[in-house]
């Protein structure tokens, strides 16, 4: 199919005669005309969507061989048009799609999967620079500056504001866990706007003055005291030092509020404060009654995944510390790409946390050190797949060893004590996945027999506790590094160890007998002949002899067997035709298929892609190795099938997926660095066992998570999905949002303010904001239906029926706030925004 | 639409000529499609009563001869298994014949103390002591146990073979529904019932999916409700309406598009539905009707410590029935079971996750042993809670069934587990499950064994090294009895399909070379096989 950027390229002909219509296609992906009726002065017509359609437009000719004009007469809604039929008699009608061009396609493509969705700042950034460069940038990780991990967050001034009711005239500062805050510049002042020359109605809010009467301390913020330390405003701030949590006014820094306020008039609240990179707990700011709330983390430690990678290098890190830090890195970083493959080898080469933590559990360790330990070797994995991915020329061999190498996977698929020596029976579950689901996917290219001998080479394959300096050592010996060293009983306990559980070879274990692989085998079970790749992969591939014959042998060399099979298997064309499909399926969309006949002259257009895959595989255009994974990677996304319709918007939302793109959807940054929304990975990993148990790091099954929406989609799974939405669009407190945690915040308005300030008191400017935000592949014509329902919701009270024009509610106010938190909840709970 | 209408409406539509010409019901404008529908599916009978069925699904592949132990077979010992053997008890010969052996536990001791296999009574087979619970429904007649199935070319891939069994066609990647889903389209009740197939766990199972109309899954039945921004009863209503709305734009056509709106759909007709049933834990009041072991009557559905077995009166952990990681399933299966007999669903599912045992399976204890407990508890505790709070559903009126990918092999690994292999144990249990039968003097009529009798199987088990244990590549049991035609008998006869849906249901089931109707050779393999088990 060819695509052209003309602004109206595809007509449908409709063809009116007299009291007779007849109409047609003009071209077969041009929008079609479905309906038509016609009356004296009057013709309708109905039209299918087209895709990506910006603007429908009607043209009209009056005879055969006149040209077509637009038809003004009329007025479009939706995918319908009534128009004045100026004169009886002929005519002929067509419809133009508008439709996005194809960088703007691809710019969205792009971000909904080479990243994990759009993000506000990231689709201006890519419709700025173009689509060829950030694919560019995307392939080559090592050339993007980021310091996520390792960014100390320089303490910075913050001001916050909120408006609400005098619902009391006590204020209260308190912290809800131990720890400091500075806080200066408070202001109260009646009304919702503080332009900063209403009267302060609390007492000593520049905190310049002694704290004297106006302030007072209950006893868990009693240390708290005015400091030169650091100050917004003049020369001292509040220093807020708190023992534990508060809550109300006997655990509060207050003021009572003198004269008092009238619980029916509006207030703003304002103050500064310090962000902290340590301190984690929430400041809150509030009247009691809570007409005026303000609750925030202070802006460090919450949603900043370096103290977490911190945890991560040093061996202190959970589980939950883990997956934390991946979920912040698929919302936050600028190496999206590689955070979409490093999630995907996770995936591809799948191990379960639960499994390696049990299985140190059971050799002695505490649960928590066993938790610790097994989550460090799921850390290891994926740094280093990571690290790999920055090399320009890093193969699928790079991934493939180190999975085959990693304890997780050696205690996961069992070869951890297989044993192949004397009458020994080696465990087939390594061997069956390696041919199955890591290399050359189910059925392809092999048998059982070659399960049984695989098998036989990985028996030896275990892991040990060695020193640290060891740790790529496979024949080193178990530490002798004691916690204790003077311990009589347990000098040896794993437990008294110190050092690195890493692949070791146990060449006892090892099945030392000659290994037959991808040989046939007579009826009786005898070897006979190598097996040759089949005919259907064509040339260059067809008829290659793919066996491979280990010699016997004994002793430590013997490891070298299972890296030989690794280096025969990971080019193979079954290992390209299959990494290259998955590949395809995760990019472009889920139909692609392993068993194409590329020798057969009738090809789609999914086989071809597959199969110039495998040749970039095969045949690395920069002459290095076979396999490189940008050459495959560079092959699909200037790929005409990922580049068009499609791919746009043909794939469903993972779990992580969804809820990444979800926060990254309304993650704006702010001036003063912060963003408006804030999450601490943590809270919202519930959420993604929700949606369908989704648990990253720890899979029972091995085939790893699944791509294709069947998978995930049910009425119980969409069920969490809008509530987690709806639940990630609460503002603080409100009933429901534990569903994602206090930490999980959002803040729309703050994002109309950055990006759309113009549009604020417009509901149908704030309506195209979002849908574009939320929609961009969609077609703004398309999106008329979803328009009008967003500009209703925005104008109609809470009870659904009364209108309530949604100009004439203040920026600041709750009213407003809530009324527009509902509306792009909306929008995300639907049927679109599951889509990628 | 009752039964009365629809038959008027059969008979009329046969008479044009319509009734034959149907190839499939989808093409059918929906509201015919009920009253078009031939067969018996999800009919309602004079006695108000209506067939159903609950599957459960063990992933990984379960250890059939560790499940059903072939006790006669010389083989099942050392060294084929030694690691992992189920003892023979002495004094409870397996070679007796009567009714299956129930160890009773003292009250204070612990549930599964008895560690030797369950004589079946059948002169062959036993039970591993974790299935104890088994054996109450098996001396009932209410419980067949089918040994030895399996399919042609037996693909040893997890997800492959799954797939098959789901999709009830083997070897084949091109059928992309599952065959209950099928069946549910044939009650022709799919598009008109909001609720017919229905599977309570993570997703949606390949054998409820298909693209014409939705099944249904819930992930939790207790946060079946969706929140609005503000979380107000009317911004709730708002919202609702605004997302109705936003459900029925117009868009262009995309991969997922259908699915994604069947699937709403389905939410929208089926949130009101599930707001009636009781699922939370507090609801969880369903109790035996007699006590076990000489202890008290135990909660039917262990979803806690308290509710497990008699954990209560002791905090004793050596009291519960199931392990305390069964939770989930409990409560999944609880699910299922109050959706089956509080609602119009026809078919009901979970699954039971772990079967992979690829290393340290245990024996009498240990992992493949806390599985099976869950199995033995659960079917156990189906009989009791549908004939207890029978409402729309009867144990008369439910078939249990399991499905399991494959079986594992015969001989065991270095590890002390098993690999992929062949045939396999299903269970299926049921008031009309036929299943064993005694006489007044206690002599065996019939038994509820099937292909695990030793020589008196219609398809004998050869015993000894070269025996049915080996029969595949030397290493795994061969299959006598194809699991489509487990799931065909109850399909047809349980269910209430015609034997034409039923060739639609399951594709190629009257072919001669399947031989799943009745006893012969599968061609594709050359292998015999008893066709349909006299089980329904």
């Amino acid at each position: 199919m060819k695509k052209t950027s003309a602004l109206f390229p595809r007509i449908a002909l409709l063809v009116m005669s007299g009291a007779l219509v007849s109409w047609m296609a003009a071209a077969i992906d041009a929008p079609i005309i479905t309906g038509i009726s016609a009356e004296p002065g009057r013709v309708t017509l109905g039209f299918a969507p087209y895709p990506a359609t910006v603007e429908y437009q009607i043209e009209r000719a009056d005879a055969l061989g006149q040209p077509y004009r637009p038809d003004t007469t009329g007025f479009l809604d939706g995918f319908g048009w009534t128009g004045l039929a100026s004169a009886p008699g002929d005519g002929f009608f067509r419809v133009n799609a508008r439709v996005l061009t194809p960088d703007a396609l691809l710019a969205t493509t792009l971000l909904q999967r080479i990243a994990y969705g759009p993000s506000p700042d990231d689709l201006a950034r890519v419709r700025a620079i173009g689509p060829d460069a950030y694919i560019a940038e995307q392939l080559a990780p090592e050339t993007i500056t980021e310091d996520i991990d390792s960014a100390v967050i320089t303490p910075s001034w913050r001001k916050m504001t909120v408006t609400g009711t005098g619902s009391s005239s006590s204020l209260y500062i308190y912290l809800d866990g131990p720890g400091e805050v500075y806080l200066d510049d408070i202001r109260l002042v009646a009304g919702t706007v503080d332009d900063g020359t209403k009267a302060n109605l609390l007492r000593d809010g520049d905190f310049e003055t002694a704290l004297g009467s106006n302030w007072i301390l209950s006893p868990n913020v009693a240390g708290s005291a005015l400091t030169p330390d650091e100050a917004h405003g003049g020369s001292l701030s509040l220093h807020v030092v708190s023992t534990g949590a508060g809550s109300s006014q006997s655990t509060a820094v207050y003021q009572a509020v003198a004269p008092a306020l009238n619980a029916a008039t509006n207030y703003t609240l304002s103050y500064w404060h310090l962000t902290s990179p340590t301190v984690t707990a929430k400041l809150t700011v509030r009247l009691s009654g809570s007409g005026i709330t303000s609750t925030h983390g202070l802006g460090g430690a919450v949603d900043s995944p370096a103290p977490i990678f911190a945890k991560l290098k040093d061996g202190s890190a959970t589980m939950t510390d883990l997956r934390a830090w991946h979920l912040l890195h698929a919302i936050q970083s600028r190496k999206q790409l590689t955070e979409v493959l490093r999630q995907f080898w996770e995936n591809h080469f799948v191990t379960e946390y639960s499994k390696t933590r049990d299985y140190f559990d059971n050799a002695g360790l505490s649960s928590d050190a066993a938790g610790r330990v097994a989550t460090q070797l799921e850390s290891k994995e994926n740094l280093r797949w990571r690290a790999a991915m920055s090399d320009p020329k890093a193969t699928f061999h790079d991934m493939l060893k180190i999975s085959a190498e990693s304890p997780a996977m050696i205690i996961y698929l069992d070869t951890i004590n297989s044993k192949g020596s004397g009458t020994s029976i080696a465990n087939e579950n390594f061997a069956r996945e390696l041919c199955e689901l890591f290399c050359f996917g189910v059925d392809n290219g092999y048998d059982q027999a070659d399960i049984v001998q695989i098998s036989r080479v990985w028996t030896g394959w275990s892991i040990r506790l060695v020193d640290a300096t060891q740790e790529s050592n496979p024949f080193a010996f178990v530490t002798t590094n004691y916690l204790d060293p003077n311990a009589i009983t347990n000098k040896t306990a794993v437990t008294n160890l110190v050092g690195a559980w890493s692949f070791n070879y146990k060449a006892a274990n090892h099945n030392t007998a000659q290994k037959k692989i991808f040989f046939n085998h007579d009826a009786k079970g005898a070897v006979t002949t190598p097996k040759l790749v089949p005919a259907r992969f064509g040339p260059p591939w067809a008829g290659r002899d793919y066996s491979l014959t280990i010699p016997a042998g004994t002793g430590n060399p013997t490891l070298q067997e299972g890296h030989t099979l690794l280096g025969h298997m990971a080019d193979q064309p079954f290992t390209q035709e299959f990494l290259s499909v998955k590949l395809c399926r995760l990019f472009v969309h889920d139909g692609f298929a392993i068993g194409y006949d590329f020798t057969d002259a009738e090809t789609t257009p999914e086989e071809e892609l597959v199969h110039a895959c495998m040749l970039a595989w095969e045949n690395p255009s920069n002459g290095g190795p076979k396999g490189q994974l940008r050459e495959v990677l560079r092959t699909i996304f200037s790929s005409a099938l990922f580049r068009s319709d499609a791919a746009s918007l043909q794939k469903v939302k993972t779990p992580l997926e969804f809820v990444a793109s979800a926060m990254r959807a309304l993650r704006a940054r702010r001036d003063d660095g912060s963003y408006t929304v804030t999450t601490d990975g943590r809270e919202i990993q519930p959420v993604m066992d929700r949606l369908g148990r989704m648990r990253l790091f720890d899979r029972m099954e091995p085939d790893g998570y699944p791509e294709d929406a069947s998978a995930w989609i049910s009425a119980g799974t969409l069920a969490e999905r809008i509530r987690f939405v709806q639940a990630a669009l609460m503002p603080a407190g409100m009933t429901g949002k534990s569903d994602v945690g206090a930490s999980t915040q959002t803040d729309p308005v703050g994002l109309l303010r950055i990006k759309a300030p113009e549009a604020m008191r417009d509901s149908g400017k704030i309506a195209d904001y979002f849908l574009d935000l939320l929609f961009p592949a969609e077609g703004q014509a398309n999106l008329a239906a979803f328009r009008k329902i967003a500009v209703a919701f925005l104008d109609t009270a809470d009870d659904g029926t009364t209108t309530s024009a949604f100009s004439a509610l203040a920026p600041g106010t709750s009213a407003y706030d809530l009324r527009l938190r509902g509306m792009v909840a909306l929008l995300m709970s639907t049927q679109r925004f599951q889509e990628q | 639409m009752d039964v009365i209408t629809r038959r008027s409406f059969l008979s009329h539509a046969s008479a044009l000529g319509l009734g034959t010409a149907l190839s499939t019901l989808t093409d059918i404008p929906l509201v015919l499609q009920r009253a078009l529908a031939e067969g018996n599916i999800g009919i309602t009978g004079a006695d108000g009563r209506t067939k159903k069925l609950i599957f459960i699904f063990l992933r990984g592949a379960n250890d059939g001869l560790n499940a059903v132990v072939p006790f006669g077979d010389p083989a099942y010992g050392p060294p084929n298994r030694q690691d992992i053997l189920i003892q023979k008890d002495p004094a409870q010969p397996f070679d007796a014949r009567g009714k299956a052996l129930f160890p009773v536990s003292g009250q204070t001791t612990p549930t599964f103390d008895y560690t030797a296999g369950l004589p079946l009574g059948n002169g062959f087979a036993a039970l591993h002591p974790a299935l104890k619970f088994l054996a109450p429904v098996y001396n009932a007649g209410d419980l067949a146990l089918i040994h030895r199935v399996g399919y042609p070319k037996q693909s040893r891939s997890h997800f492959d073979s799954q797939n098959y069994w789901e999709t009830g066609s083997p070897n084949s990647n091109l059928v992309k529904d599952g065959v209950l889903y099928r069946a549910m389209i044939e009650s022709g009740l799919a598009h008109s019932s909001p609720l017919t197939g229905v599977s309570i766990g993570s997703s949606l199972p390949l054998i409820l999916r298909g693209s014409k109309a939705a099944m249904t899954n819930l992930s939790d039945p207790t946060r079946y409700n969706l929140l609005a921004v503000p979380n107000t009863s009317q911004g709730n209503l708002k919202a609702d309406a605004a997302l109705g709305a936003a459900n029925k734009a117009q868009f262009t056509g995309k991969r997922d598009r259908d699915l994604l709106e069947l699937q709403y759909g389905n939410l929208a007709s089926t949130l009101d539905i599930f707001a009636q049933l009781d699922f939370s834990e507090a609801g969880n009041t369903f109790v035996d009707d007699e006590a076990t072991d000489g202890d008290m009557p135990y909660s039917l559905f262990p979803t806690t410590n308290a509710k497990n077995g008699g954990f209560a009166r002791a905090n004793n952990a050596q009291k519960y029935v199931v392990p305390n990681s069964a939770y989930g399933f409990f409560q999944n299966l609880k699910a299922a079971s109050l959706v089956l007999n509080k609602t119009s669903a026809l078919v009901a599912g979970t699954s039971i996750d772990g079967w992979d045992t690829h290393s340290n399976q245990g024996a009498a204890t240990g992992s493949h042993a806390n599985l099976l407990r869950r199995v033995g508890w659960a079917v156990y505790a189906l009989r009791k809670y549908f004939t207890k709070y029978a409402d729309k559903c009867r144990w008369d009126d439910l078939v249990i069934v399991t499905l399991s990918e494959f079986g594992r092999t015969t001989i065991e690994n270095s590890d002390n587990g098993t690999d992929h292999a062949e045939a396999n144990v299903m269970f299926v249990a049921g008031g009309g499950v036929k299943g064993l039968e005694t006489d007044a003097l206690g002599t065996v009529k019939r038994s509820g064994v099937f292909n695990c009798g030793g020589s008196s199987d219609p398809i004998a088990w050869q015993t000894g090294q070269t025996g049915s244990m080996f029969q595949s590549t030397g290493r795994y049991l061969k299959r006598n009895t194809d699991y489509r035609s487990v799931l065909g008998k109850l399909i047809r006869d349980h269910l209430g399909a015609t034997q034409t849906q039923l060739d639609r249901i399951i594709p190629g089931y009257t072919d001669p070379k399947e031989s799943l109707k009745a006893r012969g050779v599968q061609t594709r393999d050359g292998t015999e096989v008893i066709g349909e088990p006299d089980i329904v």
